[in-house]
């Protein structure tokens, strides 16, 4: 059977600064891929490659389901089912927390997510359904950005940076709450500075440094040496 | 009893005013992109209402208001989807910017071109010169209608926006362009519909215009001038501001006029001048 998501050999260029060297990967059905790295590694590069969002030029292979996406608008592959947690939530500051949340419902992708089942998943956002996003706290509005991801009901959802700039103990909520999502069947691609917690949640890891994969495996293969060193690259 | 009356034509003048400076308000409310052909397009609706009563002397004239307004709401769209959006596609702002005012140029000359430069009005009839008293003032029925259908207007874009899908992916969109396409939202498509109500409600301030008084081709500047000055008394992207400012230049337009009956519009750009100085963020700003 075919990856969900498959990466072969992806370049990206802004201007003439390369950010990505020849990246391949690949992500199953129902998968969850850990991506580590430094900053600056490429890694929100290369889920902007993926989602459509992205401003550079890029050269290589991305396959979502079989079909090949790299160069396709971003509106279109979140109709095909690929969403985005962006980094820094971006909340629409004039928009309430359901209406928020409604517009994940502009894909107009049937599946397991509603309003109900994300007001289920985060009862705290139910409560809060009327006020100004940006007048919630920072978990509070994570919840938001990922319930407004999950409303497009994707197979693919790509989380940059869920956990920035949270309390610890928000980010173990988050984080509990992931592995309910994991259980309606959707692969995940998720971007996290911590790496431990990276490794604990993903099935198989992928390192980047300077745009390049310099780890790449299942989750519980390595130890801590090999990470450092694919992390800093001494 | 004279002042009083004054200052409730005014009020009534800036119904009108408010709603020149409404379909600038949205445009840039939601693109960021100043539409320096706006002036123009009021003045073309007006054109166009003049044709369409002289081909049919029978009709109110003010029911042509209609058709007006869904035609410049096709020329906005395709002005949109044909234009704007690839100059706003550069990056630069300042290429819509002077799209526009190549438009504006286009567009005045074409009007000279076609209908000439003698001043032109649009009748009536018996409705303009009607008056009603109330509580001792006499009132114009024709500012008095203006003043509501102003009225409507604003309340109706209020509306849209805020309790309607389409207002909401509108603010979405002018939140950020770029993460409403993670939503399966095309932001030129929003864009296109966006010019195209503003054109209509522009169309509309360019009926009323036609039968409040009368207009040549070169008409365009001084009433892209108002809304203008209405957008940004009202605080920019203010739609309660801009009605409000409109209130305000109209009211100090005509007690200009009253003091000194040659230089009316000189108060109104003076008041603009003051609000400027003393509050540069406009009446409903919130100092950003």
């Amino acid at each position: 059977m075919a990856a969900l998501l498959d990466i072969e050999s992806l370049q990206v260029w802004y201007g003439d600064l390369q950010a990505l060297y020849g990246v391949s990967m690949q992500l199953d059905e129902g998968g969850v891929l850990a991506l580590i790295g430094a900053n600056g590694a490429g890694k929100s590069t290369l889920l902007g490659a993926v989602c459509g969002l992205l401003e550079g030029r890029a050269a290589g292979a991305v396959r979502f389901g079989g079909v090949p996406v790299l160069g396709q608008p971003a509106e279109a592959l979140a109709r095909a089912g690929i969403a985005l947690v962006p980094e820094g939530r971006m909340l629409f500051p004039s928009l309430g927390v359901e209406e928020n949340l409604r517009m994940g419902l502009r894909t107009r992708r049937s599946g397991p997510w509603t309003l109900p089942r994300v007001y289920q998943l985060f009862p705290v956002l139910e409560e809060f359904r009327h006020r100004p996003a940006t007048a919630l706290s920072g978990g509070q509005q994570q919840m938001v950005a990922i319930a407004r991801a999950l409303l497009c009901n994707p197979r693919l959802l790509l989380c940059d940076e869920i956990s920035l700039g949270l309390a610890p103990m928000v980010v173990e909520q988050i984080y509990a709450s992931l592995q309910r999502i994991r259980g309606e069947g959707l692969a995940i691609v998720l971007v996290e500075q911590d790496v431990r917690r990276a490794c604990q949640s993903a099935d198989r890891v992928c390192c980047l440094l300077k745009g390049r994969v310099t780890l790449q495996g299942a989750a519980g293969a390595f130890d801590h040496a090999q990470i450092a060193q694919a992390y800093f690259g001494h | 009893m004279d002042w009083i009356e004054t200052i409730v034509n005014g009020l009534l003048l800036g119904g009108l005013y408010g709603l020149f400076g409404l379909g600038l308000a949205l445009v840039f409310g939601v693109m960021r992109v100043v539409n320096l052909a706006h002036g123009e397009f009021i003045v073309l609706a007006a054109y166009a209402g003049t044709m369409l009563a002289a081909m049919a002397p029978g009709v109110p004239p003010l029911l042509w208001v209609l058709p007006v307004a869904v035609a410049a709401f096709g020329v906005g769209y395709a002005l949109q989807a044909l234009l704007v959006n690839r100059a706003v596609r550069t990056g630069d702002p300042l290429t819509p910017l002077l799209l526009t005012f190549g438009l504006a140029v286009v567009l005045r000359n074409l009007m000279v071109e076609t209908f000439g430069t003698d001043p032109r009005a649009l009748d009536g009839g018996q409705f303009t010169r009607a008056g009603i008293d109330l509580f001792g003032l006499r009132i114009g029925l024709f500012p008095l209608t203006a003043l509501a259908i102003a009225a409507v207007m604003f309340f109706a874009l209020q509306w849209l926006l805020t309790r309607t899908e389409w207002g909401r992916i509108v603010r979405a969109t002018s939140d950020n362009f770029r993460i409403v396409r993670l939503m399966g939202v095309e932001p030129n498509r929003v864009y296109n519909t966006v010019m195209g109500l503003a054109l209509a409600f522009t169309a509309v301030a360019g009926m009323l215009l036609a039968l409040r008084t009368s207009f040549t081709p070169y008409s365009g500047v001084e009433r892209l001038l108002i809304a203008f000055e209405v957008v940004i008394l009202g605080g920019l992207g203010s739609f309660w501001g801009a009605f409000a400012g409109g209130m305000a230049l109209g009211v100090a337009q005509l007690l200009g006029q009253k003091i000194d009956s040659n230089a009316g519009s000189l108060y109104a750009h003076l008041l603009f001048f003051v609000v400027l100085i003393l509050r540069p963020t406009g009446l409903a700003g919130r100092g950003r």
